[in-house]
């Protein structure tokens, strides 16, 4: 079984000269979280919408479940759960109502599929509030809670967190986290906030003014964040007292057989290197690594930074 | 007499008709059907058939989406345990192997005679607090495999909480008065039934107060017992220096240590081996914690009817 479940190919957005969306290459692999991160307007949503057939695509292709949605929309709509800025809800209805008019059109997998999707989403089912008095929270929740309605395997989210305040935020967070965790689903989410994006995601995509900068798994990203002095020697004991009695270095942890990190990177990695040399220690390499995420953000998008 | 047997043609006609779009859609149905379960037979376990309100096949179809969604979450947790298992023996390797470079380091010069008298006193100090770090470790590494495990035997009998916890109170105040820690303690005089084990409960209490005297950095501990409809709440709270909310949700997690410090005090594994045991009594534990405001830990259990 193929295990990409979206691959986008060159794909690219034009409205008369001004071009969107760039040749963009997108992999979203199954069972993971794609974060795709990008300021406003950096094309987040216009993708999400072509690779949905929502908008057409002006060059390039966009497959979902590896085909092409035009011409297998229907098949591939009840596989696909999305939010894609405000939904479309009945405002003279309740939340319960208007999921019950989507469950009956899109079909439903389990008894009581109302009900458990509001459940998920924290609201109250049988509810006497007409959607029209809904808080933007509420109605954020009720698009979530619908695009979840069927239990399908790929979940495209255009920041499913705008509008909720800190707690809510937080709990849509854990909620996203857990439908990929314990649920095994493929999730699509778009935001303009990297700690967001840090968080959750186990891949990452980088978009700035329609151009994929970087697509790379969130592991391999950490390994070049922190705050640390690498260090690699001869005789890790020795130099651990060395380290312990001269520099008073207490937050360190050993890697392996040569490798030692050191958490405290004012340490004077100079004094340091004499101190193991005079001591007949090698020290093959030693060197600082002081990025933070945001650091290589700035870097890579060219000193604007992300959010 | 002709009208009526056109009538009846008509009529046997529609029905035809009727009968040959009702096999259709049922046809189509199969189909899909078909479609979805050569998809689930290929693994794919989140794929699930969408059936309408009067479909004839609803039930049919609601069960087999059941049994895929049982089959997926118990896959699931299957690939959990495996990867946590994966990921307990990296860090391990690491928590392990840096305590034991460095007492490696001490008492290899005390061996070479690098330092003599006082010093080698000094170091022979060291490297033994170092080899008991290392030993309490493994330790609680043991206890909580045990308890992941499953294998843990617990006995669980309807006791009086609040004087089991006055009587591990008893034990502590000796220890908070030598270390300078002010206390308030308030268990009420009745008495609440819970089904414990004590030995399991004396741990939890054990391990929080352990670690607000090691972490907190506070000069105070609360420990208060109140009701609640069908629950009893034990809270400890401390004054100390709190918890970032960044951090907040991970503290349970095993191997979690706010600090990178690895080779400092803890070892990352009592607040988890805490939660496993408060969980192993149906309770609940959970932790309220601002920087500067100290933390609280909430314990809950069901009462006893």
């Amino acid at each position: 079984m193929n295990d990409t479940v979206i691959k986008t190919k060159r794909l690219t957005k034009k409205y008369g000269t001004q071009t969107v969306v760039n040749k963009v290459g997108l992999h979203v692999q199954k069972g993971r979280i794609y974060g795709l991160l990008g300021r406003n307007g950096a094309g987040k949503t216009t993708i999400m919408k072509m690779i949905l057939g929502l908008t057409p695509i002006t060059s390039g292709s966009a497959e979902v479940f590896g085909r092409e949605i035009g011409g297998n929309a229907k098949r591939i709509y009840s596989r696909i759960g999305a939010i894609i800025e405000t939904p479309g809800f009945y405002p003279n209805l309740t939340g319960t109502e208007n999921l019950e008019i989507f469950a009956r059109l899109r079909g439903t997998a389990f008894p009581n599929a109302v009900k458990n999707a509001l459940e998920v989403v924290g609201l109250p089912y049988k509810d006497k509030k007409t959607f029209a008095h809904y808080s933007l929270g509420m109605k954020q929740r009720l698009g979530i809670a619908n695009a979840i309605l069927h239990d399908p395997e790929l979940l495209i989210l255009d920041e499913p967190t705008n509008g909720l305040d800190p707690i809510g935020i937080a709990e849509v967070r854990e909620f996203i986290k857990a439908l990929s965790v314990e649920h095994g689903k493929t999730i699509l989410i778009s935001s303009h906030i990297l700690s967001e994006i840090s968080v959750l995601a186990d891949d990452i995509g980088i978009i700035d003014q329609g151009v994929l900068l970087e697509e790379s798994s969130m592991r391999e990203l950490e390994k070049r964040n922190g705050k640390y002095i690498l260090l690699q020697v001869s005789d890790i004991p020795k130099t651990i007292l060395i380290l312990e009695r001269s520099f008073h270095v207490k937050d360190y942890s050993v890697q392996d057989e040569q490798t030692v990190r050191i958490y405290d990177t004012t340490l004077n990695m100079g004094e340091v290197n004499k101190a193991l040399v005079m001591e007949e220690i090698t020290v093959i390499r030693s060197g600082i690594c002081n990025d933070t995420l945001e650091d290589y953000f700035k870097k890579i998008t060219g000193g604007e930074g992300i959010a | 007499m002709n009208t009526c047997l056109l009538i009846l043609l008509v009529l046997a006609l529609l029905l035809i008709f009727c009968l040959i779009y009702k096999l259709k859609h049922i046809n189509e149905q199969i189909s899909f059907i078909k479609d979805v379960l050569a998809d689930m037979k290929a693994g794919n376990l989140n794929r699930r058939i969408l059936v309408q309100e009067n479909d004839r096949t609803k039930q049919i179809c609601y069960d087999i989406n059941q049994i895929a969604i049982n089959s997926q979450s118990q896959l699931i947790h299957q690939k959990q345990s495996e990867q946590a298992y994966k990921r307990l023996m990296t860090s391990l390797s690491h928590d392990v192997k840096t305590p034991l470079a460095s007492l490696v380091g001490y008492l290899e010069a005390v061996e070479s005679q690098l330092v003599t008298g006082k010093e080698k006193d000094e170091y022979i100090h060291v490297a033994h607090e170092k080899a008991q770090y290392l030993k309490h470790f493994v330790e609680h590494l043991f206890e909580w495999v045990k308890l992941d495990s499953g294998e843990q035997v617990f006995h669980f009998e309807v006791s009086d909480l609040n004087e089991i916890t006055r009587n591990i109170m008893a034990d502590w105040i000796l220890v908070l008065e030598n270390s300078h820690f002010e206390y308030e303690i308030d268990i009420p005089e009745e008495e609440y039934p819970v089904r414990m084990d004590s030995n399991a409960y004396t741990r939890v209490i054990n391990n929080l107060l352990q670690n607000v005297m090691v972490h907190s950095g506070g000069s105070k501990i609360i420990l208060r017992i109140a009701k609640e409809q069908q629950r009893v709440k034990v809270i400890i709270a401390d004054n100390g220096k709190g918890i970032a909310s960044d951090k907040l949700p991970h503290i349970f997690e095993r191997l979690y240590q706010c600090d990178h410090s690895r080779s400092a005090k803890g070892n990352g594994l009592g607040l988890a081996i805490t939660r496993e045991l408060v969980n192993a009594h149906k309770g609940t534990i959970t932790v309220n914690s601002a920087l500067d405001r100290g933390t609280e830990f909430v314990i809950s259990f069901p009462k006893a009817l």
